[in-house]
């Protein structure tokens, strides 16, 4: 199974697609980071990818 | 060398324990399950350590761990989110190990010793992967390794009628980076989750060497109360005690005790360890403390007997009574109903507890 991070460019913390896909827009869970990151923010090919394949991701 | 420490989880079969915080912190002889396990790597020289994180617990384990420093390390977390499995927590690690090799660690475990030659035993060979196992005298329970004579694992059975060995996998593993291609084509399991057994078995299957590594020492997987409790007689056993706070003249102390420098083991108290009492908590006369305690910090105990048992801390135990074999969550008072009417046990009890009066 293909398995999609993102990491948070103000702080590094990498963040599952489940996890992102989940909120879609979320604030980086790195304690006391700002930054907002987006499922968007994921490859195209990642994010159709994962809409695809979408129940395997979930539990 | 990097590390991969897991911390997520829902700690079911520890709560009321773990309704308020993650079970990986709860305190194994006052500190948190989770840093022996950042103290094993960075005793094995790991210093770059990914911590991944679930849906609970994810600020409490920030906050504690912070970005490593404090320990010698650096640390990058990992979000996973739905538990889907180890081989799907290893996978969520791949651009953080990029092409290292790295131990995978259960946060909840705790073992005697350490990771160092788990590693030295994979980097000694060309391996796919390394595993940590342990002699069991019930490897029908566990997945359970057959090994060749020079160590390399042949197969992985999943709880075996007929065990060719009695060698239990424990939580503890080495990878080479080609298991991220095990992982990609890994299906998930019955149970929906990627199984890590499965990921090695694939590398087993494309002609890699697994190495493994006998576990001689106690290990521990801390996820049930009894668990923490045995963890905590283990560990009061072998680690050392430093007794700096005040035993006051009159107070009866034996075998070893730790004793943080602000507290107190008053006049008329008794105390036998091993025992480990943190900051700021006093023992009172009329107390007796026995072996394989831990007291958290900022806790008083008066008139109360307890041994066997583990107090996490901010509590009032001030009862006339005996306290054996017990885990005590943050903030829980224990206080004496002897003058109360009408007569009985008076109790707030969070759900989930469990309690033999
Ligand atoms: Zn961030």
């Amino acid at each position: 199974m293909r398995i999609i991070t993102h990491t948070c460019p103000a702080c590094g913390t990498v963040v599952a697609a489940n996890e992102l896909e989940k909120n879609r827009v979320m604030k980086c869970p790195g304690l006391g980071c700002q930054e907002v990151l987006r499922f968007e923010h994921l490859p195209e090919d990642a994010r159709e990818h994962f809409l695809e394949n979408r129940d395997r991701y979930q539990i | 060398m990097k590390g991969v420490l897991l911390s997520g989880g829902t700690g079911s079969r520890l709560r009321p324990i773990t309704h308020t915080g993650p079970k990986q912190l709860v305190p194994v002889a006052n500190k948190p399950v989770l840093e022996y396990a950042i103290e094993d790597l960075k005793e094995a020289g790991i210093t770059e350590i990914g911590v991944i994180l679930g849906n609970k617990g994810r600020d409490e384990i920030q906050e504690l761990l912070g970005d490593g420093s404090e320990y010698g390390v650096d640390i990058t977390y990992i979000v996973q989110g739905n538990p889907l499995g180890l081989a799907h927590a290893a996978g969520c690690a791949k651009d953080f190990v990029g092409d290292d090799d790295f131990v995978m660690y259960l946060g909840d475990n705790i073992l005697k010793s350490g990771v160092i030659e788990l590693v030295k035993s994979f980097e000694a060979g060309d391996y796919g992967a390394g595993i940590a196992l342990q002699e069991v005298d019930d490897p029908q329970a566990f997945g359970i390794a057959d090994v060749d004579n020079e160590g390399n694992v042949t197969e992985l059975i999943e709880k075996p009628d007929e065990p060719p060995t009695n060698l239990a996998l424990i939580g503890m593993y080495v990878f080479s980076p080609a298991v991220f291609d095990a992982i990609n084509d890994l299906e998930p399991s019955w149970r929906g989750e990627l199984e890590i057994t499965d990921a090695i078995q694939d590398l087993l299957e494309d002609d890699y060497e697994i190495d493994s590594h006998v576990v001689t020492g106690w290990w521990k997987d801390t996820g049930k109360p009894e668990d923490i409790l045995e963890a905590n007689r283990l560990v009061l056993e072998d680690t050392k005690l430093n007794t700096a706070g005040v035993v006051e003249d009159g107070a009866e102390t034996d075998g070893r005790i730790g004793l943080a420098d602000s507290s107190v083991i008053e006049d008329g108290a008794v105390v036998r360890g091993p025992v480990s009492i943190a900051e700021n908590t006093t023992i009172k006369s009329g107390t007796y403390v026995g072996p394989y305690t831990s007291i958290g910090a900022n806790s008083t105990l008066e008139d109360i007997h307890i041994e066997n048992s583990v107090v996490i801390g901010d509590s009032e135990i001030t009862a006339n009574g005996r306290i054996v074999d017990s885990l005590l969550g943050r903030n829980a008072n224990v206080e004496s109903a002897d003058d109360l009417l009408p007569e009985g046990r008076r109790l707030v009890v969070g759900e989930n507890s469990q309690l033999k009066l």
